[in-house]
């Protein structure tokens, strides 16, 4: 019993700790929409919307789940983003710009290691050729 | 339903209600079965007297309808059910006729109510004797019936329905009561309950389920119009001509008769009307106007029938004409309807006979069930037209704004309703989009089970604790499941009942 208390207090103050890291980076967004539209944010507001964050969150974390699931797969894909992020139009868009960026990124990663691959095998074969000549 | 019941035996209460059934099928000038009705209505005139003694009055008041309406529906299902059922559904049988006509059935009444008691009923076999004493009383008393059986009338029989509906044709035919949509839960508890085939007058219950409730016949009238609407549009936009085809290869015949058990008067309408259709697109002006005659004379006899397929036609001649013959100046008339094709006065602007005025705005207080199938089939091929996509889905909504209304027991502005049916149509839209990403999403073309679990899931219905099997037994008892199954299982194709 004290054991499952001990861990849900664990559980309970690891939850804090995010929150507190996601109401960081959600005050630094504020403040920053601040100085740009020249409206100061009320405390009150930035932990509002730092709280609807991290429940949000959590939402998206299940659903994303749901949705690997219902695709018969064990890990979460872009796909699953994508649905999640269907609703919002200008949201999808980016989304899927930007997976577009990081899938372009992945095969010029790719291309690259293959040519130091090649280049490695190149010059080993060269090395062989020489030392064989040789 | 503690009144519907007396303490005493059940067996008592059985054969009170057999009694009274049976004696409404003396009442009734339609059933001839006075004979069985004669011996039963002077074993009834006994019990009456020990009866009465013993029950409040308002009780009484309360099943007064019973006898009444009894006469003329009970009779129906009284021969065929009185040795299945139970009191409990004898009396809902009892309480479901509370909704027929009270003119008629207080005509009907009289006669056999002269006989026993004199008046103040008492109130366990309350249904006879209120029929005999308390016939002014038909109108302010049709509110408490309804606080009865709501449990009750939620469940009904198909052959018990099969019945009503013929019933409520009749009726309908008969009565001078209009259909407009209900502000008050008196007066429309009269008119709805003709639409009605199983709910208390004061729940429109049948206006929630546009599949399963029986409407009456004015409704196709409107189904037929908008799917002429369609039509004439899907001939604007290019492919128009594939999607005819289609819609006159429809097993609308098997499909109909697998699905609803009086589809029949539905059955021999669309056929024709399917099968028509295609002719204009493909016919010149003359042979349109061959067709329309052909249809006049194929409808059925209904006097609705024949207004609504000759709109049919003419909407079909405007229709093929728009497309065929600009050029020809015999139809310039109606040529020049098109640019307001899409409104049926449109086609009393072609010039057509004035007797589609009559089905065409007649049809609009009452709402049309088939209309978001019928539409929702034709709108769902194509992909164009936003607009004629708008109406019949917005007019199919228009139960929904009603069934809205009613829940929120105060009367609603027309704006609101209208606002409330946007929202609806964003509503579903966003709901039917959402299954078809979700099927596509795991890769797949049809959308499944599994898919409407996955939204049931996003919406909160369907979680940990309450699986999807707990949520259908819950709100879809068997009786709703018996008749929603051979719509799932009819390919897709699903027709409401008429």
């Amino acid at each position: 019993m004290a054991e499952e208390e001990a861990e849900e207090q664990q559980r309970f103050s690891y939850q804090q700790r995010l929150r507190a890291a996601v109401h960081y980076t959600v005050a630094g967004l504020c403040q920053e929409v601040a100085s740009d539209k020249e409206m100061p944010f009320s405390k009150q507001s930035i932990a509002a919307i730092s709280e609807v964050t991290f429940r949000q969150c959590e939402n998206f974390a299940k659903d994303l789940e749901m949705f690997a699931r219902h695709a018969r797969r064990s890990t979460i894909n872009t796909e699953d983003v994508k649905l999640l992020a269907r609703r919002s139009n200008s949201l999808l868009k980016y989304i899927t710009e930007k997976s577009e960026e990081i899938a372009q990124f992945n095969t010029e990663q790719k291309a690259k290691k293959k040519k130091k691959l090649e280049e490695g095998n190149k010059t080993l074969e060269a090395a062989e050729v020489v030392e064989s000549e040789s | 339903m503690a009144d519907g019941y007396s303490p005493n035996s059940e067996p008592t209460t059985r054969t009170l209600l057999r009694r009274v059934l049976d004696t409404a099928d003396s009442r009734s000038p339609r059933r001839p079965r006075s004979i069985r009705a004669g011996t039963q209505r002077t074993l009834l005139e006994t019990p009456s007297p020990r009866r009465r003694s013993s029950q409040r009055k308002s009780t009484a008041r309360r099943h007064s309808h019973g006898t009444r309406s009894v006469g003329r529906l009970a009779h129906v299902q009284a021969s065929r059910h009185l040795d299945e059922q139970t009191p409990r559904t004898l009396l809902k049988n009892i309480l479901l006729t509370v909704f027929f006509t009270a003119p008629e059935s207080s005509i009907l009444v009289p006669k056999s109510v002269v006989k026993p008691v004199p008046a103040p009923p008492a109130v366990q076999p309350p249904r006879r004797e209120s029929s005999r004493g308390s016939l002014e009383l038909q109108l302010p008393e049709l509110e408490p019936p309804t606080s009865l059986a709501p449990g009750l009338l939620a469940r009904g029989r198909r052959k018990q329905r099969l019945r009503l509906s013929v019933f409520q044709q009749e009726v309908d035919q008969g009565l001078p009561l209009s259909q407009e949509p209900p502000k008050t839960a008196d007066a429309s508890s009269l008119t709805s309950s003709l639409n009605l085939t199983f709910a208390t007058p004061v729940q429109p219950q049948s206006v929630k389920r546009p599949g399963l409730a029986r409407r009456p016949p004015t409704r196709r009238a409107v189904d037929v119009g908008v799917l002429l609407q369609d039509l004439r549009d899907t001939s604007l936009a290019p492919s128009g001509s594939s999607l005819r085809t289609p819609v006159a290869t429809l097993p609308t015949d098997t499909v109909l008769e697998d699905t609803q058990p009086f589809s029949q008067p539905l059955v021999g309408r669309s056929p024709s009307v399917h099968h028509s259709l295609p002719h204009p697109s493909h016919n010149e002006t003359e042979d349109t106007e061959k067709a329309v005659d052909h249809w006049t004379q194929s409808s059925q006899p209904g006097l609705q029938n024949d207004k609504v397929t000759e709109s049919v036609g003419s909407q079909g001649a405007v229709e093929a004409e728009e497309p065929d013959a600009l050029s020809d100046e015999d139809s310039s008339g109606r040529a020049a309807s098109p640019a307001v094709a899409s409104r049926t006065p449109s086609l009393l602007q072609a010039g057509q006979p004035p007797p589609f005025l009559e089905p065409t705005p007649r049809p609009g207080a009452a709402v049309v069930s088939s209309e978001p199938v019928l539409a929702r089939r034709l709108p769902r091929p194509r992909a164009a037209g936003p607009r004629p996509r708008q109406d019949p889905h917005k007019t199919g909504l228009n139960h929904y704004a009603k069934l809205f209304s009613f829940y929120a027991k105060m009367p609603m502005e027309k704006a609101a309703l209208e606002v409330v049916e946007k929202c609806l149509d964003k509503y579903f839209q966003h709901l039917c989009s959402d299954l078809e990403v979700f099927a596509a999403h795991a890769g797949r073309k049809t959308v499944r089970p599994e898919d409407l679990e996955l939204l049931m899931r996003r919406q909160g219905l369907v979680t940990d604790q309450v699986s999807l099997h707990v949520l259908v037994e819950r709100h879809l008892p068997l009786e709703y499941r018996q008749l929603l199954i051979p719509c799932a299982f009819s390919g897709n194709s699903v027709f409401p009942a008429q």
